[in-house]
């Protein structure tokens, strides 16, 4: 499979404060992937890096076997799409789709006019004028529509209704399915989309924490619940990656599957149950860096 | 089908378990052709990978063989080896956690047996 997107050593500091730090990862083939990660986790600044908007400080980064930054033949064939997209003010909708194939040959002026009317986008409406949601539906179908080998989105769904969300969504898939390409997502909302991924990367701080695919990160974790005492001997030994006190001195604990193989039956009949722990979950629980929780606040 | 994304069991499995149902139900017969990976990603909403692991498991199995550039088609032995592993794996493991949950609200085992057998001609008489 050819080689995408390259990163290697990647840093970029902002005065002295470190955005991102040793960032070394590769995307391969026509995937989607989710950028996964909390507020001030470096996804933004690293999506504005590959798409040429902004210079790292130190490291490598290729997209499509050419550096990024001041390059034209990227810039033609990767889009980032984010709310703070500018179009210039005197454009109605129909001015942007009009002037889009000059930039971006494989633009699909039909699917981006049956998207407008389905989400009932007028075209006489400015950019400008547009709400929250709207703007980013907007900007979402002109992503979608420019087909560019490289296609990323910034927290794409900010604003819009869940009918909206669900749409787009599909629609993304849909048109992924006809013409397979790279696709990169960051979004806080990774169980409303975690079945069109096929890979995540997980930002911690500046760093990588994660990048596997999501069957692999199912299977990274495994959740017990059940009295205190029990739950604490069998999880010895093991990786805690999140614990939690539950009514009745009843504990939930999530442990790092090392190739681990309880016996069910035993665990069922000293009162655990497994409880299956969501992709979405687990990345907070990996990337989190408080112990305890919002609780200890409240706590004297 | 509805695709249960809470984690218990994997959407790649849920695929194939899907797949095993159509052929249990003769919708697939021997040598009919199997869903693409990609319709299948249209069908249920996934990502197309996720589709194709669930087919690779399938084959793997041998209730699916594939024809070059032709796709996925079901093995004459498909159906005979779905009922033979569900009754294996699944009816087990059922049984056990009745008998575990039957246990725990202190129903004897005679009840316990009185229960299926009211359950089985309750469902004979339908």
């Amino acid at each position: 499979m050819m080689t995408v997107i390259q990163c290697e050593n990647l840093e970029k500091k902002f005065r002295k404060k470190k955005a991102l730090q040793n960032i070394t990862f590769q995307i391969e083939g026509e995937k989607i992937t989710g950028l996964i990660g909390r507020n001030g986790t470096g996804k933004t600044t690293l999506l504005r890096i590959l798409a040429g908007m902004t210079k790292q400080t130190s490291g490598t980064v290729t997209i499509l076997d050419k550096t990024p930054f001041n390059n034209l033949f990227v810039s033609a064939n990767s889009i980032l799409i984010n709310d703070q997209m500018q179009f210039p003010g005197s454009f109605k909708l129909q001015d942007i789709l009009n002037f889009a194939p000059d930039f971006y040959e494989k633009w699909d002026a039909e699917l981006a006019t049956r998207l407008l009317q389905y989400f009932r986008l007028s075209p006489q409406s400015y950019h400008s004028d547009l709400s929250k949601g709207m703007k980013n539906t907007f900007n979402f179908i002109f992503g979608l529509a420019t087909r560019c080998t490289v296609t990323m989105f910034d927290e794409p769904i900010n604003g819009m209704d869940e009918a909206v969300r669900k749409d787009v969504y599909r629609a993304l898939l849909k048109d992924y399915l006809a013409y397979p390409r790279t696709i990169i997502i960051s979004s806080h909302f990774l169980d409303e989309m975690e079945h069109l991924l096929e890979d995540i990367l997980l930002l911690d701080e500046g760093k990588v924490a994660l990048h596997k695919s999501l069957d692999e990160l199912r299977e990274h974790a495994i959740g017990l619940q059940g009295p205190a005492d029990v739950v604490k001997k069998w999880a010895t030994g093991f990786e805690i990656l999140h614990e939690k006190q539950l009514a009745g001195n009843q504990l939930y604990t999530v442990l790092k599957a090392q190739d681990c193989t309880f016996n069910e039956k035993q665990l069922l009949q000293e009162g655990i149950s497994f409880i299956p722990v969501s992709a979405g979950d687990l990345c907070l629980y990996l990337t989190n860096t408080r112990v305890g929780g919002i609780d200890d606040v409240f706590n004297d | 089908m509805q695709l249960n994304s809470d984690g218990t069991k994997p959407i790649y499995v849920q695929i194939a378990e899907w797949l095993e149902n159509e052929i249990i139900a003769d919708q697939l017969r021997t040598d009919d052709k199997v869903y693409s990976q990609y319709q299948l990603a249209e069908l249920f909403n996934i990502n197309p990978a996720t589709a194709g692991k669930g087919l690779t498991l399938l084959l793997e199995e041998q209730i699916v063989y594939k024809k070059r550039g032709l796709g996925m088609f079901v093995t004459t032995e498909a159906k005979q080896m779905i009922l033979v592993k569900r009754r294996n794996e699944r009816l087990t493991t059922m049984v056990q956690e009745i008998v575990l949950e039957a246990r725990r609200l202190m129903v004897s085992e005679d009840e316990l047996i009185e229960l299926i057998k009211c359950a089985r001609s309750g469902e004979e008489r339908k």
